[in-house]
């Protein structure tokens, strides 16, 4: 019995050190400067939202190719 | 009256007042502002912004007339603009008008779908964006157009080092908090095993599991998040200072090495969540503090972006932009309509009127003449001037007041809070018992074991969670309750500050009166409807808030008044209007205006006036003035029976002061101060062994609200003095600041009940555990018991509700 819950705790503590990881990465990315805006982003961001930020993200790599070959020249 | 919400703005209006469109009844409109940015959202299908703004309301739009075309010159873009490393441009703005989550939404919506714009994004707590665009594509003046096209406004500042630093300490902490706060979670979890099996029986091989995983969540938390203590501790030795610090690392190290003696092989239970605990309590409380300090580096940045860049100087017949540090006394300045005067002058060419409300507070602009003093930061609202500089930038009024506010927002006045004063004894007195008990036991048993487990039981039973939690849970129910009566307090400890004080300082505009003008009398010789619709025109022809005035009064005493198409409106400097309709002379304004007419008026008047005449007659005569706020002589007799005292300060006259402090029953008033008289006097109420809390609205108030130690502002009034306040009245009404004093005080009793609830606790138990008859684990039980005793007691805080009292 005790032998199974070692295993676990070594999964677990694994597990909740890798999310704690790609916390520490969050936080460094700046992602939680901004407490109120995470909040409202989790309880309003609809499907359309996440659509707009798909197109958005198109829209930049368009740009920044758009410029690369520019620079090119 | 019934009152409609705007459909934009969401604010209410009397029915009468709105505008309506034919085709869409439902739709009610409180300006032209608010009709078009409905229009532009719903033709760029962004009308989602309603749906997401909720029940939130926002300011209405307002027309700018300012030229956005500065932001592409190359002075402008030399100081703001950066290049990326993809070769875009970038600059940092401050969004104005953002009020709730919808406004960030709509802003970052709106630029998104803007072609040639890679990036927009905004900071909801600050109001900070960065926008980084392809300057090949689009000009950042059609960016900022974009921004004021939908009803906000934007301004650049420079990304400081302060805030840099400010920005990486804020991320530091947030992780150590938000780690120590997962781990505690964790080990408190698995502590309810652990306390369970005390009592129903445990195998040895699940006591020692147990152990393990408290000991792995709590590591990280004693020395990655308490990091900051043991740094702290060891730079208070260094200059011989024992400060908290050293008592919270000491304590949560002591406890720490106990546990790991048990772990390995000790008789016993560990104790590592006391020592997570103790760690985490503690760096809650700083995080806040870290929070605090970057909001006066964000508040000192949208001062400085309200700064005017450049000015327009005359040299040799034409003219030069420049620096402002870079205008010489003697040097002629131009200033359009709508532009901000850059440094201190004398005027010189041309006549036009300044709104002044950044130094006196009042609305109505003041004219200027040929030798009148202009100073720096005021708006020019009529013509174009010319005027000399007297002074340079660095010795101007507008640099004063910026350099001043930045000392104020750096050394905030702070009241030491009773927690903290407690617990700088408190925890001396308990690690100085526990070292003695440990002597004395070692003397008296020889056991070093034994005495090590009753000295960690007295840390244990006396650890501070109870001292820590009286505070901050009784100042969280408050604050709560504050927000929904419309308070909002910016930081719980206000509460303990502004139950203390003694004395409120109130402005006089915007704060005891409405700060807008309204007819208070009138005289009509006639009241003919054509006659009535000419005035009615002539008055909304301007957006000088005596014609505001009079066509509001217009609209809710008259019906069916009817736009007429004046001809020839002409705007006569401080005097009125003159226009003219098939032939006719039609005439709006003061007594001067009439005279120089051959229109005499007999009766002289104490209030603003307002005259209309219509064809070479007097047709009928306005009385005007600043009406009061409906519940202000109220709330100041209630400040008064709560033994404060209130005094108003106010830019405006003598006379007018003087006025307005005996309608509502105030004894202590000063007239005519500056900002920098009103942030002085402060300081001196301060010296005196006050403790001052100011409320006002206006840029004016800034200074003096950053000097106070609880600063309030109301929700409508100037972006600057909302960002220096502590505590923000949403509603505007007087009667929030009586209900600030009464949940501040009633907060204020429970959180001394609370310390009192948590040193009586410690004087009975810590005897008892220091005579060894408190094993660690049930010293841990009784201190949760304790904490529990002290969060039952503060739930009850808002259990009486404010009825007005």
């Amino acid at each position: 019995m005790t032998g199974i819950l070692w295993l676990e705790l070594i999964v677990g503590i694994i597990v909740s050190f890798t999310l704690l990881g790609i916390f520490i990465w969050a936080v460094k990315q700046g992602q939680f400067d901004d407490g109120k805006k995470m909040m409202n982003g989790l309880l309003n961001d609809s499907v359309e939202d996440l659509q707009d930020a798909v197109r958005n993200e198109e829209k930049v790599k368009e740009l920044k190719e758009k410029k690369a070959k520019e620079k090119k020249r | 009256m019934s009152l409609v919400k705007c459909t934009h703005c969401h604010l209410e209006f009397d029915e009468k007042v709105m505008i309506k469109e034919e085709n869409s009844p439902e739709l009610n409109f409180c300006c032209n502002g608010c009709q078009g940015v409905y229009h532009l959202l719903k033709d760029d299908g962004l009308d989602n912004f309603y749906e997401k703004m909720g029940k939130n309301t926002i300011a209405p739009p307002v027309a700018l007339g300012a030229d956005s075309s500065n932001f592409d010159m190359d002075s402008f873009k030399s100081r703001y603009i950066k290049t990326t490393n993809d070769g875009f441009s970038r600059v940092d703005l401050i969004i104005e008008g953002i009020h709730c989550a919808a406004c960030i939404w709509l802003n970052e919506k709106v630029l998104a779908q803007t072609d040639g714009i890679v990036e927009a994004s905004i900071n909801f707590t600050n109001n900070k964006a960065k926008i980084v665009w392809d300057e090949d594509t689009i000009a950042l003046s059609a960016i900022i157009d974009k921004i004021r096209s939908i009803g906000y406004n934007a301004y650049p500042y420079d990304r400081s080092e302060s805030e840099k630093q400010a920005t990486k300490n804020n991320r530091d902490y947030f992780l150590r908090m938000s780690i120590a706060i997962f781990a505690s979670m964790n080990i408190m979890m698995i502590g309810v095993a652990k306390y369970s099996g005390f009592f129903t029986g445990m195998e040895e091989d699940m006591l020692k599991l147990i152990h393990m995983a408290e000991f792995i969540f709590a590591t990280p938390v004693v020395f990655y998040s308490g990091w900051i203590f043991f740094r702290g501790a060891y730079y208070g030795l260094k200059n011989k200072i024992l400060n908290m610090d050293f008592l919270v690392a000491s304590g949560a190290t002591l406890i720490y090495v106990y546990s790991l003696y048990i772990l390995f092989g000790g008789d016993g239970h560990s104790y590592f969540d006391s020592a997570a605990m103790i760690v985490t309590f503690v760096l809650v409380g700083k995080y806040l503090e870290v929070i605090g300090k970057k909001g006066a580096v964000d508040t000192m940045d949208k001062i400085k972006s309200t700064i005017p860049l450049e000015a327009t100087i005359i040299i040799d017949g034409g003219k030069k932009v420049v620096p402002l540090d870079k205008i010489e006394i003697g040097d002629i300045i131009e200033v359009k309509n709508g532009e901000k005067a850059s440094v201190d002058g004398e005027l010189v060419s041309g006549e036009t009127s300044f709104d002044e409300s950044t130094i006196s507070g009042e609305s109505l602009p003041v004219h200027k003449r040929n030798g009148d003093k202009i100073y720096s930061g005021t708006i020019n609202v009529n013509q174009v001037i010319r005027y000399k500089a007297i002074k340079n930038y660095a010795n101007s009024t507008l640099n004063n007041i910026v350099e001043l506010l930045e000392d104020s927002l750096n050394s905030k006045p702070k009241i030491e809070d009773v927690t903290n004063e407690l617990s700088k004894y408190f925890s001396v007195i308990i690690l100085s018992l526990a070292l003695a008990t440990f002597a004395g036991w070692y003397f008296y048993d020889g056991s070093f074991e034994k005495s090590l487990i009753i000295a960690i039981s007295v840390i244990i039973i006396a650890c501070p969670c109870a001292l820590a939690l009286a505070t901050p849970i009784a100042s969280l129910l408050g604050v709560s309750w504050l927000a929904r009566e419309g308070l909002l307090f910016k930081e719980a400890k206000f509460i303990e500050t502004f139950a203390k004080a003694n004395i409120i300082v109130l402005d006089k505009t915007g704060t005891i009166t409405k700060g807008l003008l309204e007819v208070v009398s009138t005289d009509f010789k006639s009241k003919d409807d054509e006659e009535l619709n000419m005035l009615y025109s002539l008055a909304d022809s301007s957006t000088h808030p005596i014609s505001k005035a009079i066509k509001k009064y217009l609209e809710l005493n008259f019906e069916n008044l009817k736009h007429v198409d004046l001809e020839s409106v002409e705007q006569i400097h401080a005097k009125g209007l003159i226009a003219s309709y098939q032939d006719k002379r039609i005439y709006g304004g003061n007594s001067e205006l009439f005279e120089a007419q051959n229109i005499f008026i007999e009766n002289e008047y104490d209030r603003t006036i307002y005259h209309f005449g219509y064809n070479g007659k007097l047709v009928a005569t306005f009385e005007l003035e600043d009406t009061l706020k409906d519940d202000a002589k109220e709330t100041i007799e209630y400040l008064h029976s709560q033994n404060i005292e209130v005094i108003m300060c106010s830019g405006d006259n003598e006379k007018i002061v003087s006025k307005v402090a005996s309608q509502v029953g105030i004894d202590n008033y000063k007239a005519k101060m500056s900002p920098i008289d009103k942030a002085n006097f402060i300081n001196q109420l301060k010296d005196d062994g006050n403790i001052v809390v100011m409320a006002g609205d206006g840029v004016n108030d800034a200074l003096a609200l950053s000097r106070a130690n609880i600063a309030i502002s109301m929700g409508n009034g100037a972006d600057i003095a909302i960002a220096v306040s502590d505590v923000v009245i949403l509603n505007d009404s007087l009667k929030g600041l009586e209900k600030s004093v009464y949940i501040s005080k009633r907060t204020f009793n429970f959180i001394k009940q609370n310390l009192g609830i948590s040193l009586v606790y410690n004087v009975l138990t810590v005897p008892i555990a220091m005579a060894g008859f408190v094993i660690p684990l049930v010293a841990a039980l009784s201190m949760s018991l304790s904490s529990l005793l002290v969060v039952g007691n503060s739930i009850r805080i808002d259990n009486k509700k404010f009825k007005g009292k």
